[in-house]
């Protein structure tokens, strides 16, 4: 508690600390996940929090929201003593929080989400459902879903618009401070800025937004301040327009980054032929164009395009989840027909898929139990299962990936996101795969563990392994690939090489506009 | 449980169905069974059967419950009967009460209702203020046929338990109330009462537990058969051969019991003749005999070894 | 926090038996006290014979739970045991009693009559509810209707009875006073322990009822795991339809009306998710245990019928609100 807080006060005196933390901590067990973190808050600023996976911001927010009591420490709102006993209690005193994970009811209309908190009743104490569905009209309106339809359920929208709907429903309340906990995780970058034209508008009516994000170019596009967290503690706060991008991470890591992500990038020779496309369509896609392409041993093929663009269905249609309508897969010529993950797995192909949480991970599940589930037969001898071989397995794929755990035994659900995706990785690498599938392999993943994850995938592309890799993040496809096949509409509209690569490239091709002009030069 | 009548409503319904497209001038007989799960109805319906082929001259519609309690299939059955147009309708209520008003529904539309093997109750009667009488066995001097004989063996101050069937069936009911009518009489020592809804595992465990808590009990009143050899069983495992076991219902698989003095003694209510015998009853009246009145009684026997 | 996997030498299974092991020592404690309650309450509760009749009573459930369990493990529930023991029960009854045959022979026809009976009954439940990916409580619900109706078309809805005196004999057959019959039951439970905790196969069925999802993109064919647990569950009714016959030494088919509750009950109590995923089979011998513990002493203790029952439904909600707890503290 005696640390030194550098630059936690604001300078100026006619704007006194709105929100101030002083001293927090918080153990669980013998884990420290705060030991002593101190920063404020001013009114109506954009205040980043950054740190790695396990620096302690998680725990920070849910102690803001009221999920878990501190330990001790001092936390004041507006001049008072803040401690709320539950997140309800800090709803009312106008703490609300946009969780990463979604909380939404799926099977339940827009605008019952948006007013599940308190339905609006008519006089007889009925619901009223058409104050309910104004109110959502209105909500989705601010944060520009104008199109949406209010009484759609919610398991009719895309992943991006489930999180402004998210966002949406927690402006609807009086909010004093909104915490946007890895707000833009999910979306595409045309979402990600119509999300800040909203932090703009919310700002301005003098709301404190805290965000938190991986993503260094988002923080020093939209906050005013950025406070570093390492290890259950806080480094310091900076103004940002006093501080760099490098100067943050420094602060985050403790340490320079040995080599930038971007760096000459991949001067690989692509072997064999691994995979072919040919005409290729599922029965998620409702194009009559199908997919043709090739994968060779050892390069790395990036697939971009906007969420709903037809990129994961066709790692599904290869990997035999989704069932193929039409068009063929070919591995060294055969054309291969799986009937389902069992034959993939079994011809060398391993699938990173895109949600840990429901179907990358078994949480509840130990670590070492997790990185052997798609190797069982490795972990046992005639159907009975071979602890000590599954433990050592397991700590060298951990020790492989740089995972930080406790005890290899330790439920997964105990791991940071970045740890969480590592087990993942492991699981398939455990197989040695010959062609590994990624879909958004670093998302919710910190910066120092995303660098470590890029590396890996390098090594496994030097190593001829052939990898096809989906994400929404440009900077991270153009760091990894090869070459990237942009898709819209479930169709390829183009490929970019190395030379070719750029965000705005890559984005014309994704909006559709270079095939208008009749597709691209070359 | 919902499924399982909507299922029997719909049997029911194809059976009338079916029951109509071939009716021809001979009077029809709708009759309205309890649970075809247990076996007494089960063989009370095929004596019907047996009768109606027999007899030749009527024709016989017959629907069986789900269960014991299924008192709403049986309500809906007696409303199909009265849209059928049967001549006579022949019930074994599986609830006193409530089967009250639609019979009285079926009366009024001229149909003869002959009350079987579970007399409706008479409060219930009065107030839909319908007569009607009872065609069927004493269940009450039945069990006390029983009790008496295990009351004549372990004479005055004899320690005796009651295993009874399902709480709130009439016809458990009456035999609780015979076999005390026996413990009064004889002046029997009663130790303790309890349910085992009719069931062989389920009298074996609670008699076993009623012996560890009673290890002086000297005899057993069983409701039913099925739960008399359960209570036989845990005898046997035991090692007791001093108590003396009654039943009610005579089923086969008592007979070898009986004979080898595991059991004392079991009551026969010739159920299998009682559905024919209500229907050779109302019959009568169909044909412009004089109504029923009161309770006309069928035959009772106590059974034993000699 | 930044040491990379801290040293941890000991082969330590997994986490879930230490969880598990916890858990279990909680159900362990209730029963105890519950045992503690009746010694104290009833004179002849802790007595050699009433031990011996508890175990006798309870070997049925505990069988039917075994099976149960691996079902509720998946995120199933099968309704239809009590019925399938009932229709394996009478058609080993209709096989035993055959003419023509020795007693060994007879025995031997039963015992894979209602073994086999209930496998198929059980195997029809999983290949409809995870071919269609249909909720099994509503196909086990069919089930035991068409099992009961299959048991009483069968024996014609009379009581089958005299089997030959050796089975009898193993009905009632002791061991330093504990049944033999209930040490088939504990048999059961031993083997059901290692497969779940040490076997591909019990690993996958924690794995499906956690994240079903998860488990089929790592290759495992879910179907046919969800179809084995419904199989299993099928076995133990056939089995128990076989420790019913030998103990009453009949073959009723309006048997186990409503065990499938109690051997619901049984694993819930025991601590084992109805959500699946999260769960053991020794928490469902102790829940097993809990049940017939209750069920004797209320009756020692002179209780009514109506309080007996209502005490037992006050038990399996307060067991289910405590395992809420249990739940919530573990995962902190």
């Amino acid at each position: 508690m005696a640390a030194a807080s550098p630059a936690i006060m604001p300078q100026s005196s006619e704007n006194p600390a709105f929100l101030s933390v002083q001293g927090l901590k918080k153990h669980f067990g013998g884990v420290k996940a705060l030991d002593g973190v101190s920063f404020s808050l001013l009114k109506g600023e954009v205040h980043a929090l950054v740190g790695e996976n396990g620096a302690g911001k998680s725990t920070l927010i849910k102690i803001l929201s009221g999920v878990f009591p501190y330990d001790s420490g001092s936390i004041s709102l507006a001049g008072e003593d803040y401690r709320p006993a539950s997140p309800h209690d800090a709803k009312d005193l106008g703490v609300q929080v946009v969780h990463q994970e979604f909380n939404l009811l799926e099977h339940l209309s827009i605008a019952e989400n948006i007013s599940v908190e308190r339905m609006p009743t008519n006089r007889f104490g009925l619901l009223d459902k058409q104050e309910m569905n104004q109110r959502a009209r209105s909500a989705l309106d601010a944060v520009g879903l104008t199109d949406v339809d209010v009484k759609a359920p919610v398991s009719s929208l895309g992943i991006a618009h489930r999180q402004l709907v998210e966002i949406s429903r927690a402006l609807q309340r009086k909010s004093r401070i909104l915490i946007l906990d890895e707000p833009t995780a999910t979306l595409t970058e045309r979402e990600t800025r119509r999300l800040f034209e909203i932090v703009e508008t919310i700002k301005a009516d003098g709301v404190t937004i805290v965000f938190v994000s991986h993503h260094l170019e988002e923080v020093f596009a939209i906050c005013d301040r950025v406070t570093v967290f390492r290890n259950g503690v806080s480094i310091g706060t900076d103004r940002i327009s006093e501080t760099t991008p490098d100067g943050v991470v420094q602060k985050m890591v403790g340490r320079q980054l040995a080599a930038s992500t971007n760096d000459a990038g991949p001067s690989r020779k692509p072997g064999e032929l691994a995979l072919r496309l040919d005409e290729l369509c599922t029965q998620a896609n409702p194009s009559d164009k199908g997919i043709s392409f090739d994968l060779r041993y050892g390069e790395i093929v990036g697939i971009a395009g906007l969420v709903g663009s037809g990129r994961t269905e066709i790692l599904r249609g290869i990997f035999g989840v989704d069932p193929i309508r039409s068009g063929r897969v070919l591995q060294g010529g055969n054309e291969m027909r799986f009937s389902g993950p069992r034959d993939a797995i079994a011809a060398g192909i391993g699938f990173v898929t895109e949600d840990r949480k429901d179907e990358g991970l078994i949480l509840e599940m130990p670590i070492a139990a997790n990185m052997s589930l798609a190797n069982m037969r490795a972990v046992s001898r005639s159907g009975l299962l071979q602890f000590s071989e599954e433990n050592r397995r397991s700590r060298d794929g951990g020790a492989r990936l740089k995972l930080k755990y406790g005890k290899i035994s330790d439920a997964v659900s105990s791991l940071s996101g970045g740890n969480q995706q590592k087990v993942v990785l492991a699981k398939w690498l455990g197989r040695n795969p010959k062609v590994l599938l990624l879909d958004e392999p670093t998302r919710g993943v910190d910066v120092g563990a995303k660098a470590e994850i890029y590396a890996i995938l390098k090594e496994l592309a030097r190593d001829r392994v052939a990898l096809l890799v989906v994400s929404s993040e440009m900077p991270e496809l153009m760091t990894l690939a090869d070459r990237i096949l942009v898709l819209a509409e479930h169709e390829i509209q183009g490929e970019l090489t190395r030379p070719e690569f750029s965000e705005e490239n890559i984005l014309k091709l994704a909006y559709g506009q270079a095939r208008q002009a009749g597709g691209q030069k070359q | 449980m919902k499924l399982l009548k909507i299922a029997a409503a719909a049997a029911t319904g194809l059976a009338l169905l079916a029951g109509t497209a071939q009716a021809d001038d001979k009077p029809v007989v709708g009759l309205i069974m309890k649970s075809l799960a247990n076996e007494f109805f089960q063989n009370m319906m095929a004596g019907a059967q047996a009768h109606e082929e027999k007899r030749g001259d009527y024709k016989l519609l017959a629907v069986g419950m789900q269960n014991e309690t299924d008192f709403e299939s049986q309500i809906n059955a007696v409303e199909n009967f009265i849209t059928q147009g049967v001549d006579a309708i022949v019930v074994a209520p599986a609830d006193s009460r409530a089967m009250v008003r639609p019979l009285k529904k079926a009366m009024a539309a001229g149909i003869v209702v002959v009350n079987f093997d579970v007399a409706l109750d008479a409060d219930a009667k009065k107030q839909q203020n319908i007569e009607l009488a009872f065609v069927g066995p004493d269940n009450r001097g039945g069990a006390k046929l029983a009790g008496d004989a295990l009351g004549k063996k372990l004479g005055a101050g004899g320690k005796v338990v009651i295993i009874e069937g399902n709480p709130g069936a009439d016809n458990a009911n009456e035999r609780r109330l015979g076999f005390e009518d026996s413990v009064a009489e004889f002046e029997l020592e009663l130790l303790d009462s309890r349910t085992a809804h009719w069931e062989t595992e389920e009298a074996n465990t609670v008699f076993s537990n009623m012996l560890t808590a009673h290890p002086d009990i000297q005899g057993v009143m069983a409701a039913n058969d099925s739960m008399a050899i359960g209570v036989v069983k845990a005898l046997e495992s035991a090692g007791r051969d001093d108590i003396v076991v009654v039943g009610f219902d005579n089923i086969p698989a008592v007979g070898p019991m009986i004979a080898d003095g595991r059991m004392l003694a079991t009551v026969d209510q010739f159920g299998t003749d009682m559905a024919a015998n209500s229907i050779d009853l109302a019959l009568e009246v169909v044909k412009g005999g004089p109504q029923l009145e009161g309770w006309v009684k069928t035959p009772i026997e106590l059974v034993t070894a000699n | 926090m930044t040491t990379q996997a801290l040293s941890e030498t000991m082969p330590n299974p997994s986490r879930f038996s230490v969880r598990s092991a916890l858990q279990n020592a909680g159900i362990g404690l209730a029963l105890l006290a519950l045992i503690l309650f009746f010694s104290v309450f009833t004179e002849h509760f802790l007595t050699p014979n009433n031990i011996t009749n508890i175990l006798t009573q309870i070997t049925i459930n505990l069988v039917l739970a075994v099976g149960m369990t691996f079902v509720i493990l998946i995120g199933g529930i099968d309704l239809s045991v009590g019925s399938v023991m009932a229709f394996a029960a009478v058609v080993a009854g209709k096989a035993i009693t055959l003419p023509g045959f020795g007693p060994a022979e007879a025995i031997a026809l039963a015992v894979v009559a209602a073994t086999l009976t209930g496998v198929a009954c059980g195997m029809i439940n999983g290949v409809i509810s995870a071919y269609w990916a249909l909720p099994s409580f509503i196909i086990t619900l069919g089930m035991l209707n068409i099992a009961r109706g299959a048991a009483l078309q069968v024996s014609d809805a009379q009581t089958i009875y005299s089997f030959p005196y050796a089975f009898e004999e193993f009905g009632s057959a002791m061991i330093y006073g504990v049944p033999v019959v209930f040490l088939v039951a504990l048999f059961l439970v031993l083997v059901a322990w290692f497969v779940l905790n040490f076997t591909v196969f019990g690993r996958l069925l924690y794995g499906i009822g956690n994240n079903e999802e998860a488990v089929r993109l790592a290759g495992h064919s879910v179907y046919w795991y969800k179809v084995a647990a419904f199989t299993i569950c099928g076995f133990t009714a056939g089995i128990a339809a076989i420790v019913y016959m030998a103990r009453l030494n009949i073959s009723s088919p309006i048997a186990g009306i409503g065990f499938e509750l109690n051997a619901i009950a049984a694993v819930i109590i025991g601590g084992t998710s109805l959500s699946g995923g999260r769960g053991s089979v020794i928490g469902t011998l102790l829940g097993a245990f809990i049940i017939g513990v209750l069920a004797n002493g209320l009756i020692l203790i002179g209780l009514s019928d109506f309080m007996r029952q209502m005490i037992t439904g006050v038990v399996i909600i307060v067991a289910v609100v405590l395992d809420y707890y249990r739940a919530k503290y573990a995962s902190k």
